[in-house]
Order: C-alpha cells, then sequence, then structure tokens
C-alpha cells in the first residue's frame, strides 16, 4: 500500500524538482534587477538605508585618504578647466556648441561587491535625482559600470567586474581599440582584445575610454597595459592594471549622455 | 519550546548568511554558504515536495535580499534538496524506519555528519559555481573556487552544527 502511494508522490516531487531548477535557471539568464526592485520595494529601502550606515562608518576611518584622492582630483579639474577656458578664449570668434555633451550626478556607494562573477553597486542617487537606468558610472580614475534598475532615491549599477560587461576602450598611443572585459579573477585587472599584433608598444601605455558608445565619456583613463599576449593568432590581448581602486570606491559620478536621445534616434532611421 | 528554538536558530543562521554575503569578503576564490546547513537542518520527515519548495524559497530569498543575481542561490539550494534524503540514507542511515527529525552531531557522530554535510555543501556549490562560471571563467579557477568554497563553508558549518547541538 505504501509502495502504491509512493510511487505518484515520488513523480511529483521528480517533476517539482525539474520544474523549479528550469524556473531558477530562467531567473538567472533574465537576471530581473529591474522585477527585483519592484518586488522588494520597501524592503530594500530600508537594506539601502542600513547599507548607507554601515558604509559611513566605513568611511569614516578613510577619511584622510579619501580627502587626499578628493583633493587631488580636485587639482586635476582645475587644470582640465584652466585649459578649456584659454582654447575657449581662441577661439571666441567661431561658433561654439554651449551645451556640453555629457552631464555628471555626484553619487556615494553604498554597497558594492568586488568578489562574486557579476558584481553590482547600490548608489545614494535615484529617480529623483534624475538616474535612469543605462546610464553610465565613472570614478575619478575609471568606468564603474552602467545603471541597471532605480528606485526613487537609489540606484542599482551593474560593475564593470562583472561576466557579460565590457566597456570600449583604446591606447592612448596608436590609439588602437577593443572591448576590455573583466576575467573575474583581480578586482584591479581586466583584460583589453581585439588589439592587431603588428601594436608593438602596448606595454606601459596608458589605456582610455574610446568613446565609442553612448554610455561613456572619451578619453577617461582606465589603467596601464602591463602584459600582452597574442590570441588565436590574429590579435593580441592586453592585461591591463586598473587605476580605480574598486575596493575602496565612495564617490562616484552618475554620466548623462545629453545626445543621447538623438543618437538613438539617428539609429532608428537607419533601414 | 524546542521548536521555536529550531525555527529561531534557522532563521538566525539565516541572517548570519546574509550578513556573510554582504560585508564579508574574502576574494573571488572563496564563497561561503551556509544554506547547505539550512537545507540539513529541515526536518527528514517532511515531505520531498515541502523540502524542495522551502529550498527554493530559501535560495530565492538569499538572492532578493543579498543584491546579487536573481535565481542562483535559488537553483543551487534546489540542487541539494533534491538528493538530500537520498544521501542521508546512503551516508548516515541505512533504516527506512530511522524516526530522526534533525540529524544531530552527537547523535550520528563526528564523521557521518562531517560526510553527509561535506556531500550537500559540494552539490551546492558545484550547482552555484558552474551556473554562474561555466564558459566565462577557466576550469582551474572554476576547481580551485569549488574546493576553498566548500572547505571553508563545510567548516562554517560544522561550527554552527556544534552551536546548534548545544541549544537543543
Amino acid at each position: 500500500m505504501n509502495n502504491r502511494s509512493g510511487l505518484p508522490s515520488t513523480l511529483t516531487a521528480i517533476i517539482l524538482f525539474l520544474v523549479l531548477a528550469a524556473l531558477s535557471i530562467l531567473l538567472v539568464v533574465e537576471n530581473g534587477v529591474v522585477q527585483r526592485y519592484r518586488i522588494l520595494g520597501a524592503v530594500r529601502n530600508m537594506q539601502a538605508w542600513c547599507w548607507t550606515r554601515t558604509s559611513n562608518i566605513a568611511h569614516y576611518f578613510n577619511y584622510r585618504t579619501e580627502n587626499e584622492r578628493l583633493s587631488a582630483e580636485n587639482r586635476q579639474l582645475h587644470e582640465r578647466l584652466s585649459r578649456y577656458e584659454a582654447a575657449a578664449r581662441q577661439l571666441d570668434s567661431v561658433s561654439v556648441r554651449i551645451e556640453p555633451d555629457f552631464s555628471y550626478i555626484g553619487a556615494n556607494v553604498v554597497k558594492n561587491t568586488v568578489d562574486q562573477q557579476h558584481n553590482h553597486l547600490v548608489l545614494d542617487r535615484g529617480r529623483e535625482d534624475g538616474v535612469e537606468p543605462g546610464m553610465g558610472v565613472v570614478a575619478p580614475q575609471g568606468v564603474v559600470g552602467i545603471v541597471g534598475a532605480v528606485s526613487s532615491h537609489y540606484a542599482y549599477v551593474f560593475s564593470i567586474l562583472g561576466a557579460g560587461q565590457s566597456v570600449s576602450a583604446k591606447l592612448s598611443r596608436s590609439g588602437a581599440f577593443g572591448p576590455m572585459t573583466w576575467p573575474g579573477i583581480e578586482p584591479d585587472r581586466m583584460l583589453l582584445s581585439e588589439i592587431p599584433v603588428h601594436i608593438q608598444d602596448a606595454p606601459g601605455d596608458t589605456v582610455l575610454t574610446s568613446g565609442y558608445s553612448t554610455i561613456y565619456p572619451p578619453d577617461i583613463p582606465l589603467g596601464l597595459v602591463i602584459e600582452t599576449k597574442v590570441s588565436k593568432g590574429s590579435s593580441q590581448e592586453l592585461s591591463v592594471q586598473l587605476f580605480e581602486e574598486f575596493r575602496t570606491l565612495h564617490h562616484v559620478y552618475i554620466v548623462k549622455n545629453n545626445h543621447k536621445a538623438e543618437i538613438e534616434a539617428l539609429y532608428e532611421q537607419v533601414p | 519550546m524546542s521548536r521555536f528554538r529550531n525555527i529561531l536558530f534557522f532563521v538566525l543562521v539565516f541572517l548570519l548568511q546574509l550578513i556573510i554575503t554582504d560585508y564579508l569578503h574574502l576574494g573571488s576564490w572563496v564563497m561561503v554558504s551556509l544554506l547547505p546547513f539550512l537545507i540539513l537542518l529541515i526536518p527528514l520527515q517532511r515531505r520531498e515536495h515541502i523540502v524542495l519548495l522551502s529550498a527554493f524559497g530559501l535560495g530565492l530569498l538569499l538572492d532578493l535580499l543579498s543584491g546579487g543575481v536573481l535565481g542562483l542561490n535559488a537553483f543551487a539550494a534546489v540542487m541539494t534538496a533534491g538528493p538530500r534524503k537520498f544521501l542521508y540514507r546512503i551516508l548516515v542511515n541505512r533504516d527506512r524506519q530511522d524516526k530522526t527529525e534533525i540529524p544531530l552531531l552527537r547523535d550520528i557522530g563526528w564523521v557521518k555528519y562531517f560526510k553527509y554535510l561535506l556531500s550537500l555543501t559540494a552539490i551546492f556549490l558545484a550547482a552555484y559555481i558552474l551556473l554562474d562560471c561555466v564558459s566565462v571563467r577557466p576550469v582551474g579557477f572554476i576547481l580551485a573556487k569549488f574546493t576553498a568554497s566548500t572547505l571553508v563553508s563545510t567548516a562554517l558549518g560544522l561550527l554552527m552544527a556544534l552551536s546548534f547541538q548545544n541549544r537543543s
């Protein structure tokens, strides 16, 4: 009798096992960050509140380093501004576009992971601050990721330290460009691939954002080439030591491309 | 009262797992998971579909609260909960009439408990790491991460088991 009633029960368990496994894989493939933000709502806000407090405590002990970093960044920005002012004075008779290509929203990191295969950050700026999914996130010494979802006051960011994420980058000397991806081990190393084999002066060269996307501004320094390797005989794969220290990341800038809508409308016109 | 204590301990271990996921960063080579231990704590007499649904819910809740990839912990938890009873029978007690509610260290002994927890942890981490890394990371990295993570997670699970035994 037991055996008779046990068989359908085992069969149900096997079917349920397969259904739940398939459902989980489907969720992984979808990686529903947006759905998660809708499902959690209030819980996510409470968690973000906790992350903000613990992040504040952690950064309290880092103030000296943080101040030095901000001071250096400030100096660099002043230098760049004075160069632009000088250039603008020389060009005063020429028509100059007033509107900048990109505008920036400052934000603090309240949560950051660097040791998973799909890392992410949570920032303390959200929809009410003008943040939208798809915007880029940069730091003074590199790019950080792309906004995946937003709530009223927080933004979830897909870190560039993640499987499937890539940044279009170029070498400063030759201008050769290719996708830069994270190999998944050290948070300060990335791989720049598809560089032609005839580029021989790559070691020691600085890697910059190429600007061939609507997400990140061009010429943001990303890191230094420390090693080169021929890949599949036709191109080089360069190991890049990143400038940005992801483990201690605190201040970042969310980047808004002011011409994104225009560029996308242009793409839509192409048959 | 004992049941209430068990539930409280279960909740505390889950909260500890959340803290580990959010704040304990041991690098890309090691991930620490107490979910296999939590699956071990689900009473053995529960029906299979209840165990599977509980494990799935537990994994999904961790995925939701930790902000990682949705479904990763849920998948690994289901993979672990599926063969749980079978593993208990072959590694701990072949007697199908065994009425043990929750396996305890003092009842089944260190060696059997270790083998049982190690197997559950290995299945969980194999499922998790393979789904997370396969085809995007080198095999050497996957194997090293699996080995290191299994050892660390099993050791922490044993510590929790000791603590649970002292409370029961």
